[in-house]
């Protein structure tokens, strides 16, 4: 029989991927984060936030556009649980725009001064790296409809978190010199905010379920962790 | 259950079937509508249908679940509405048609030597695409026609129930009551459709069957039925044929698709379950690329 609705597939098609371009440019942010990071460089820092517009941006016009094909085509089935997932996926894009706006609004915080533990310097570098690395699996997880490589974010996201941990450690051990404890209270929101980041990659994964197998299970239940799928 | 053909019209006219086993006509029947009761069970087994040589529909095998709404979907010519047809024998009634396969009303067969066709299809009503009230007759009389036909003499307060309670129950009475006399074809399309289920309604039924029944409404009109039918199915067991695949998702508790390989080939049912899951997951593919409107 002739395929026919063949406008909506084809406006289906386009909107995801333009939802899923949003992972790169939340990629560029956390790049450009953790630059500013590195190099206390706060006009990079004010970059960042004021690019986030571009990510909201993307989120609220391909959101909308979602809500309308809901309204005129009535998809359901695969159709359905995809746009239902994207909308998910919109708002952990637009979530981990703001985990970098966060982090860089607290750039300036940390002054000029050489940071008072270059180790947690470090480890933040390496939690934002790994988180990259998740946020392009997530994509590459959700554009190829793998439910394996979604299930694997979770083992790489508990690499980030211990890596939190050891950052947490590093800014109880760092002394009573209050200038070095306020450093390094700057320093753990900003391991928290990449830490929510991988959080955020791990929920799509679970999207990316969701659209393949029509059952919708948290990866891991933080509250129960024992009852996880 | 069904009356036998070898009685006369006028015996078997007198007994119909209640919930509580067989009643005869006269007796008194409750004008508020009662809550849930659970009505009877209609399943196929291995069903085919033909026209002459030619098969229209093979091998069915499915239950229609008593107080549950079934929705009937696919492209046409995929035998949906023959197998509808089929269910209370009004297939039959096509010169050269004919059945193969057993249709089982709470495990009676409905297709049993020695049963009745009339009495199957009072058990089993059927309402149509266009809305059909007798022309020449008044509302109060095309609700009333089957009991005339079926029930031989009863009395006039009785009728006046029956004929209260059936309108009432197709959410008509209140706009219908005071010109009871009025043609039947003086009302508009959907109130015609709504006094169509008070007719099939009026002669107490097990099973409603829906041959597209919305398909010449409004979508005002269409909504009230839908939601007539969802008050309906708390009496009786009903199957729906729809070309609309949101009135199956709206107004259905089970969905069955049937489709034909190609032209010329009989129509086959390829999944029923619950509505939910075919319109969110279902577990074939044709059935997903028809309820996704990938092919029509």
């Amino acid at each position: 029989m002739p395929e026919i609705r063949v406008g909506y597939q084809e406006e289906l098609r386009t909107l995801e991927a333009s939802a899923l371009g949003g992972l790169d440019l939340v990629s560029a942010a956390v790049t450009r984060t953790l630059e500013a990071v590195e190099h206390q460089d706060i006009e990079l820092a004010q970059i960042v936030v004021a690019d986030d517009d571009r990510i909201d941006g993307r989120y609220l016009e391909v959101h909308q556009a979602l809500i309308t094909l809901l309204a005129t085509q009535s998809p359901v089935a695969t159709d359905l649980r995809l746009i239902s997932a994207l909308l998910h996926v919109l708002k952990n894009i637009e979530r981990m725009g703001d985990q970098c706006v966060n982090i860089c609004k607290v750039v300036p915080m940390t002054g000029h001064e050489p940071p008072a533990d270059e180790e947690m310097v470090k480890l933040i570098l390496t939690m934002g790296v790994h988180a990259k690395s998740l946020i392009m699996q997530a994509k590459h997880a959700f554009e190829e409809r793998n439910v394996e490589m979604a299930r694997d974010l979770v083992e790489r996201d508990d690499v980030i978190d211990e890596l939190n941990r050891e950052c947490f450690q590093l800014a109880l051990a760092i002394g009573d010199d209050a200038d070095k404890r306020e450093w390094a209270m700057t320093m753990l929101l900003t391991a928290r905010a990449i830490e929510r980041i991988g959080d955020n990659c791990v929920d799509i994964g679970e999207q990316v379920a969701f659209v393949v197998t029509g059952l919708f299970r948290e990866f891991e239940d933080a509250s129960h962790p024992s009852a996880s799928a | 259950m069904f009356g036998s053909q070898a009685k006369s019209e006028a015996e078997e006219g007198r007994t119909t079937m209640s919930p509580a086993g067989p009643v005869t006509a006269t007796s008194s029947q409750p004008v508020a509508a009662a809550s849930t009761r659970r009505a009877k069970t209609l399943e196929a087994k291995e069903v085919n249908l033909f026209y002459g040589d030619f098969q229209a529909v093979e091998g069915v095998n499915m239950t229609i679940e008593p107080n549950k709404v079934t929705a009937l979907i696919g492209s046409s010519g995929c035998g949906k509405t023959t197998f509808l047809r089929s269910l209370n024998r009004m297939h039959e009634l096509t010169p050269g048609a004919s059945v193969k396969g057993d249709i089982e009303l709470d495990g009676e067969d409905v297709y049993a030597s020695g049963v009745d066709p009339v009495a199957v299809r009072r058990l089993i009503g059927m309402v149509f695409q266009q809305p059909n009230p007798f022309p020449t007759m008044s509302i109060y009389d095309n609700v009333a026609a089957g009991l005339n036909f079926n029930a031989g003499r009863i009395a006039k307060s009785e009728k006046d129930e029956i004929v209260e309670r059936s309108l009432r129950g197709a959410h008509l009475w209140d706009e219908v009551k005071d010109r009871l006399d009025r043609p039947g074809m003086s009302l508009s399309g959907g109130q015609q459709q709504r006094l169509c289920i008070a007719r099939a309604t009026a002669v107490s039924p097990e099973v409603l069957l829906m041959d597209e029944p919305c398909s010449a409404l409004d979508p005002v009109a269409t909504l009230a039925i839908e939601d007539l039918i969802a008050e309906l199915k708390k009496e009786y067991t009903i199957a729906i044929v729809t070309h609309n695949m949101q009135q199956a998702a709206r107004a259905s508790d089970n969905t069955a698709f049937f489709n034909l390989e190609e032209s010329g080939k009989p129509g086959r049912l390829i999944e029923i379950g619950p509505t939910e899951q075919i319109f969110t997951k279902p577990t074939q593919k044709a059935t997903e690329d028809y309820v996704s409107g990938r092919f029509g």
